[in-house]
């Protein structure tokens, strides 16, 4: 069933990466029977490979590759970060869609645009994605199941007076769906799913989208740069495979989807006499406005038993913070999400040593835990870029990741915080810990959609604004961060991008 | 020192920890038993516990998890020799041994190093085989993988039943 193309087969449509966004515009466009090559720089693993161990399996699919700068927790295997991520899928706000009208810029170093596209523009394509992912509460899927965490979280939610709390928007299967069996609660769904109950473009997307006949998945495929003629369009893409050695795939039009680092790097990569400061780059903004949310964690050591390891690892949202309240001293807002976390993991996210740090671990079963996401503006600065001299062991530029968190972020954090411990101490927490997270797994900003050209990279649909058949599919694209986890946003925004890809292939404009 | 670049490091060193630990597992940890039960290095393991103390974890295990830091970092020519000069720091600020002083004493003499390179070295990479340690997890009642026995479907995901509120 799965396809082989030629090298030189230029009516290809060459997607790079296989996560949630270019296996999900590589499936629609063969389900519409566009012929794709999907080329993956991670290898395909199977559920047996899963383990429930997650150091092990970050050895097996984490991304590990050098960078000089922040860290990114994403995945290099096929499945992409949706084999590591949790589920959780809150659909953008109308509001966040018109960041700059509804927060004003915040200060001079802010560079907020609105999106060149509504919440009502969206919508449709949200139903498709929480269809498509299985997402709890929609399409008559069930609420999640309540852990005991998420039961701690919902009662100290209900004690200090939040209302909008529930299990729903998860990409987990309650029950069984779609060829996909209900969730055994074995936890720790970051060392991948072993029964595939979450939602992973490795069993979803991927063989959809071998069984079109229109599909050729590349594993161990490492993309380094696209090319392009000299009218400017693209027409290839340079990889590496497993031994090393270095091809070109012909394309009719390329999808670059390799999360944030990875997307930025190939457009910069792929300077030329043309393009001298990379591709898609003419507004200087590729690797710009690099936003990765308000991150925070809070864990707390209850009076009895809570066994958070028990169970999905993420379930249920507090949205009750999520709107814009410039009262609380901060644009935009954040949700609450509960979240269980491997003992190495509570030790690492509390930092330092001694008894501040063991405590925690010392009453892991009695621990209950909740992340916070929230909306972080984007700035010039935050930016990833390219080294001048290193090089890495593919012979690419080092990328530079630099990211600090925005004032309004710490103002942000720091009132999810306060509420957090309010949360927890209503219900006697004996200890109690609220902080940072700056493990970079909600990516955003770096080839963003900008109604006007110079404002960023890409147009209404995700189509570089200075090459007509080069897209951008994964979270680079988003003209600002919302609160909420990007996972659904970018399904969404990759399903309507396959659909414009399909109509301008049927005009001959591709 | 900025912001950007202790970030960094924190997370490349966490990495280390589990890259390391990927290859390593218990049969390495049985392999490193014996440099752990020779006594002489006493004292790096007695800084282990007092990194992540844990009253009722044997100094055995402790002694295992430095172990598994040592051969870690000397397979790397840039780490090569951490614990030594954790050791001699240590030992450089006072006029006995720094095993022998006091407790306080010994805590406040990692205090003064606690912002070296090395050190954070050495307690990202020690977060790292300690707390994957199974004594460890047996010690905090954490059992590992579920996957093999169905995961907590049936066996107890949902039974918290001291709340006071029922829903």
């Amino acid at each position: 069933m799965a396809k082989q193309y030629e090298l030189n087969d230029d009516s290809v449509i060459v997607v790079i990466g296989s996560g949630a966004g270019g296996a999900t515009v590589a499936n629609e466009l063969a389900q519409k029977g566009i012929d794709v090559v999907c080329l993956e720089a991670g290898s395909r693993l199977t559920l047996a490979d899963v383990v429930n161990h997650p150091a092990t399996m970050d050895a097996k699919m984490g991304w590990h590759d050098k960078r000089i700068g922040n860290f990114l927790w994403v995945c290099k295997t096929v499945g992409g970060t949706t084999m590591r991520w949790s589920g959780i899928t809150p659909r953008f706000q109308e509001h966040e869609f018109a960041a700059r009208s509804t927060y004003g810029q915040i200060d001079a170093g802010t560079t907020l645009i609105d999106w060149p596209i509504t919440f009502k523009e969206i919508e449709p394509y949200y139903v498709k994605a929480e269809d498509k992912m299985g997402v709890s509460g929609t399409h008559g899927i069930p609420a999640s199941a309540e852990t005991n965490n998420y039961k701690v979280f919902k009662a100290a939610a209900k004690r200090v007076g939040y209302k909008d709390v529930n299990s729903n928007r998860s990409a987990i299967n309650p029950v069984a769906r779609n060829g996909r069996p209900g969730c055994q609660q074995i936890s720790f769904c970051h060392s991948g799913c072993a029964i595939g109950a979450k939602w992973s473009t490795l069993y979803t997307e991927v063989p959809a989208a071998e069984a079109t006949g229109h599909f050729e998945l590349r594993a161990n495929a490492m993309a380094l740069r696209v090319n392009h003629d000299e009218t400017g369009k693209a027409t290839g893409v340079v990889y590496k495979d497993s031994d090393g050695v270095t091809h070109e795939q012909k394309a009719r039009a390329v999808c670059v989807a390799g999360n944030v680092v990875e997307t930025a790097r190939i457009l910069l990569n792929s300077e030329s006499s043309l393009f001298p400061h990379g591709l898609g780059n003419s507004s200087g903004q590729v690797g710009q406005n690099y936003m990765r949310h308000t991150f925070g964690v809070a864990l707390a050591v209850m009076p009895k038993p809570v066994n958070f390891h028990r169970g999905a690892r993420q379930t249920g949202v507090v949205y009750d913070e999520q709107g814009h309240n410039p009262e609380r001293g901060f644009a935009g807002g954040y949700q609450l999400q509960a979240i269980a976390v491997e003992p190495w993991n509570v030790s690492a996210t509390i930092g330092g040593w001694g008894p501040e740090n063991s405590v925690f671990i010392e009453n892991y079963t009695s621990l209950a835990g909740l992340f916070i996401t929230g909306e972080d503006p984007p700035e010039a600065k935050n930016r990833i870029s390219l080294h001048s001299t290193e090089r890495d062991a593919n012979g690419l530029p080092v990328p530079v990741i630099e990211y600090r968190n925005h004032a309004n972020t710490n103002a942000m954090r720091e009132h999810a915080i306060d509420s957090s411990r309010q949360m927890y101490e209503s219900l006697g927490a004996t200890e109690f810990w609220g902080g940072d997270a700056p493990v970079g797994c909600h990516n955003m900003g770096v080839a963003r959609m900008s109604a006007d050209p110079k404002d960023g990279v890409t147009n209404r649909w995700g189509q570089a604004h200075d090459i007509p058949n080069l897209f951008v599919s994964d979270g680079s694209l988003f003209s600002s961060s919302g609160g909420g986890n990007p996972t659904l946003t970018i399904v969404a925004l990759a399903i309507r991008q396959a659909e414009h890809i399909a109509e301008r292939m049927a005009q001959k404009e591709l | 020192m900025t912001e950007l670049y202790t970030t960094r490091r924190r997370f490349m060193l966490a990495s280390l920890a589990f890259s390391g630990l990927a290859v390593t597992g218990t049969s390495f940890l049985r392999a490193t038993a014996a440099w752990a039960n020779t006594g002489d290095n006493e004292d790096l393991t007695h800084f282990a516990r007092l990194l992540f103390p844990h009253d009722g974890v044997a100094d055995a295990v402790y002694a295992e998890a430095m172990a598994g830091v040592l051969s870690g970092f000397e397979a790397n020519p840039e780490t090569a020799g951490f614990l030594d000069r954790a050791e001699a720091a240590l030992n450089a600020q006072q006029d006995e041994a720094w095993f022998d002083v006091d407790e306080a004493a010994q805590i406040s003499a990692i205090k003064n190093i606690q912002d070296e390179a090395f050190f954070a070295a050495i307690l990202g990479a020690l977060r790292g085989s300690f707390y994957y340690h199974p004594a460890v997890w047996e010690h905090i009642n954490y059992p590992g993988s579920s996957k093999e026995h169905g995961g907590y479907l049936h066996r107890g995901f949902d039974d918290i039943s001291w709340l006071p509120e029922s829903n």
